[in-house]
């Protein structure tokens, strides 16, 4: 099969369970908006392709599966992830202090140098805002993480802010690979089984005959 | 915060997140059971979880505190070969060009993160029951795997590479040209055998070793260990049917991935329940850790129809099913203890260095023949950098056997053949690698099926002592079926990159038949 992209990247979506991950993330890959769609039911992950400054990047987005319920994320979720968007929900305070334990739990359990950035969601609903624009700010600057209010609903700000994602880890992977002398990169080797290995049923006979 | 909103009634709840609960959470999730799945304990896995450093610090004091843990796990030792803090002006030696750096037990701490250490190191035997599940199930999309490089035995007091495959019989230095025409022979002969063959060459050697059999078709002293101890990993009293089967395995799995039969599951064997249990929560499963279980009732309501109740931080849980690993399970439950059986040894190595130098990363599993007569066979495996398992410079090693007397006294004769544990300067040349940490301890051998006084209560077994997950597939899939009969088991999950978007590719057939699959409602 051929190979339709220059790169791929893993991204996660990470806050608290009804702040609207699932609903960002059918924003972006399917540009639509369910509002009855409430849990996250067979939903795995998501693809789109992107275009970066000429590059096809491919953006394999991981839904929490309702892990997030009761903190109870595998770490195994968190292997070779490039990017996590931090979501909570403007109307919902309590999304928002969580924010400082989930990014607690990336620290623990993603690679030191996953790029990050916070999303608050629903900013649409305006009337029910429990959280400023600004402590979002106030909040991202003390990461120092990159920080957008977004609604999914209204799609507002999803793209921007999966491609400013995506444009920093492709800068920084550019980066990486700048600094070092052999740019082949560590993660040779390392097998997904799928069926389109080698099947044949022995094939420790198939070798050379020789003996 | 957690209790308002969390749900009573299930049809499966499953307690326990080792290797089997979550394969069978993962099952019934599938096919649209509506399941609960909860552990005790504050992470995944029981008594098959890895450990970052800092966690494996945490296991070791809650063992050594508890002695209801002591059930399980007893006999641990833990020993540092290195100084608590590096010494002052003792820097890594990167401008000096030298290649190993001194370690410290303060360097283990700040890297702790980096660590990814087994409570059960296990292989998958690359044409095995589990790589196929995970396969056709398309959970393998959640995990990623090394190829083990090399298979290595004990052989005239040193290391050897065992030739499993035709190329390697051709080109080892080992065997003379004659020998290798009697390797090649006997394991093209295993390998062609049917089942029926296979009953019917053997069917006079039921009572006898595979030993016995190696003797009697005239190898050699060589290559009887290469096949009784390396190839189908026995020891000198393996029945001869037995051991043909364990060849034959090993001789399959050749030639899918790599250069040997078996994968390594990246981070570690404690990754591949939480695969299970991620496919278990996208079909609606509800995780919950920290739950501990104070009693389990079960209610027969009518028709003969048993629901059983879970008292869980005071609240009732109930379920048609309950699905629970055998260290959770109340006593009074259980129809009979576990099957009396040795328990196993093991122990955990780091060290600066391979056991056996190689060009790239080695991958290595060691097997052991016996060194004195009553011992067991010993399996090492020796996992580097690259599987995530350890930081850049370190090594870490498992050795495994069946309990003879205490994992240090099993275990320990075997490490000092292949590592130097005399503590002491780290960058001297040696021809072993430096043990830097050192961890003993036995477990209790839990592996044998248990099953329970009521009918819809399922207990799983704990981890075994062999190399592969095979027991536990098996087990999962047994339970599965008793608890949803004709069901399939694990079968494939769409795949999201089936219904792919991109910027400017229209869409192909296959993409609209899968959106109309998923645009039916769901529950």
């Amino acid at each position: 099969m051929a190979k339709t992209y220059d790169c791929l990247f893993k991204l996660l979506l990470i806050g608290d369970s009804g702040v609207g991950k699932t609903s960002i993330l059918f924003r972006f890959s399917e540009d639509a908006f369910n509002i009855s769609f409430i849990s996250t039911i067979g939903i795995d992950f998501k693809i789109r392709t992107i275009d970066l400054d000429g590059k096809k990047v491919k953006l394999q987005i991981w839904d929490t599966a309702g892990q997030e319920r009761f903190r109870t994320i595998t770490t195994a979720y968190y292997r070779g992830s490039m990017g996590i968007m931090l979501v909570y929900d403007v109307t919902n305070e309590k999304s928002f202090e969580n924010i400082k334990n989930w990014i607690r739990n990336i620290e623990e359990n993603a690679s030191a140098d996953v790029e990050k950035m916070i999303l608050g969601n629903k900013c649409d609903l305006d009337s029910q805002r429990q959280v400023s624009k600004e402590r979002g700010e106030q909040l991202a600057i003390e990461y120092q993480i990159k920080f957008v209010e977004t609604s999914a609903k209204d799609s507002l700000n999803v793209e921007y802010a999966f491609y400013t994602l995506a444009r920093d880890i492709k800068a920084k992977m550019e980066k990486k690979q700048k600094e070092a002398s052999n740019p082949s990169g560590g993660r040779s080797g390392v097998h997904k089984p799928t069926l389109n290995d080698a099947r044949k049923p022995v094939t420790w006979l198939s070798r050379c005959s020789v003996l | 915060m957690m209790d308002e909103d969390f749900p009573t009634d299930f049809q499966v709840i499953v307690v326990g997140t080792g290797m089997v609960e979550s394969i069978v959470a993962a099952a019934c999730s599938r096919i649209g059971k509506n399941v609960l799945h909860m552990d005790s304990s504050d992470h995944y896995g029981g008594l098959w979880a890895s450990y970052n450093f800092e966690g494996l610090q945490k296991f070791i004091k809650e063992v050594n505190s508890d002695p209801d843990r002591q059930k399980q796990v007893y006999n641990l030792s833990e020993k540092w070969f290195i100084e608590k803090e590096s010494a002052q002006g003792e820097t890594t030696d990167e401008n000096k060009g030298e290649p190993r750096k001194v370690w410290s037990q303060a360097d283990f701490a700040a890297e702790y993160r980096k660590f990814n250490i087994d409570t059960t190191p296990k292989l998958l035997f690359s044409r095995g029951p589990l790589v196929e599940l995970l396969i056709s199930s398309n959970i393998a999309r959640y995990a990623e795997f090394r190829c083990v490089t090399r298979v290595l035995t004990w052989l005239n007091d040193q290391l050897m590479p065992v030739p499993c495959s035709r190329a390697d019989v051709f080109a080892t230095e080992a065997v003379g040209i004659v020998e290798k025409r009697m390797l090649m022979k006997m394991l093209t002969s295993i390998v062609g055998y049917s089942e029926e063959e296979m009953n019917n060459e053997f069917k006079d050697w039921n009572n006898k070793t595979l030993k016995e059999y190696l003797t009697h078709k005239g190898l050699t002293p060589n290559l009887i260990h290469y096949i009784l101890y390396a190839i189908a990993g026995g020891n000198n009293s393996l029945p001869c049917l037995e051991g043909v089967k364990e060849c034959k395995k090993f001789l399959m799995s050749l030639g899918r991935y790599g250069n040997t039969p078996f994968l390594w599951p990246m981070y570690g064997s404690g990754e591949l329940p939480q695969c299970f249990c991620r496919l278990c929560a996208v079909f609606g499963g509800v995780y919950c850790l920290n739950r501990p279980i104070d009693k389990v009732e079960t209610k027969t309501v009518d028709e003969g129809k048993t629901v059983v109740t879970i008292d869980s931080k005071s609240k009732k849980l109930n379920c048609d099913h309950l699905v629970i690993g055998v260290h959770e399970c109340p006593e009074e439950l259980m129809s009979s203890e576990p099957a009396e059986s040795c328990d196993i040894s093991k122990a955990v190595f780091v060290t600066n260095g391979t056991i056996m130098a190689s060009e790239k990363e080695p991958l290595t599993l060691l097997r052991f023949p016996p060194l004195a007569d009553d011992d067991n066979a010993v399996t090492v495996l020796e996992v580097g950098p690259a599987t995530g398992s350890c930081p850049k410079g370190l090594f870490v090693v498992y050795f495994i056997t069946k309990k003879t007397k205490d994992a240090e006294s099993d275990l320990k004769p075997y490490a000092e053949r292949i590592f130097d544990m005399s503590g002491g300067d780290q960058t001297a040349a040696t021809d072993k690698p430096k043990c830097l940490w050192s961890l003993f301890y036995n477990v209790k051998d839990t592996s044998s099926p248990v099953s329970s006084v009521v009918d819809n209560v399922h207990v799983c077994s704990g981890p075994d002592a062999g190399l592969d997950f095979d027991r536990a597939v098996e087990q999962a899939e047994q339970i599965f079926k008793k608890i949803c009969p004709g069901e399939e088991f694990l079968p494939r999950a769409p795949n999201p990159e089936e219904i792919v978007f991109e910027d400017d590719v229209t869409h192909g057939p296959e993409f609209q038949r899968e959106q109309d699959e998923e645009a039916e409602p769901k529950e």
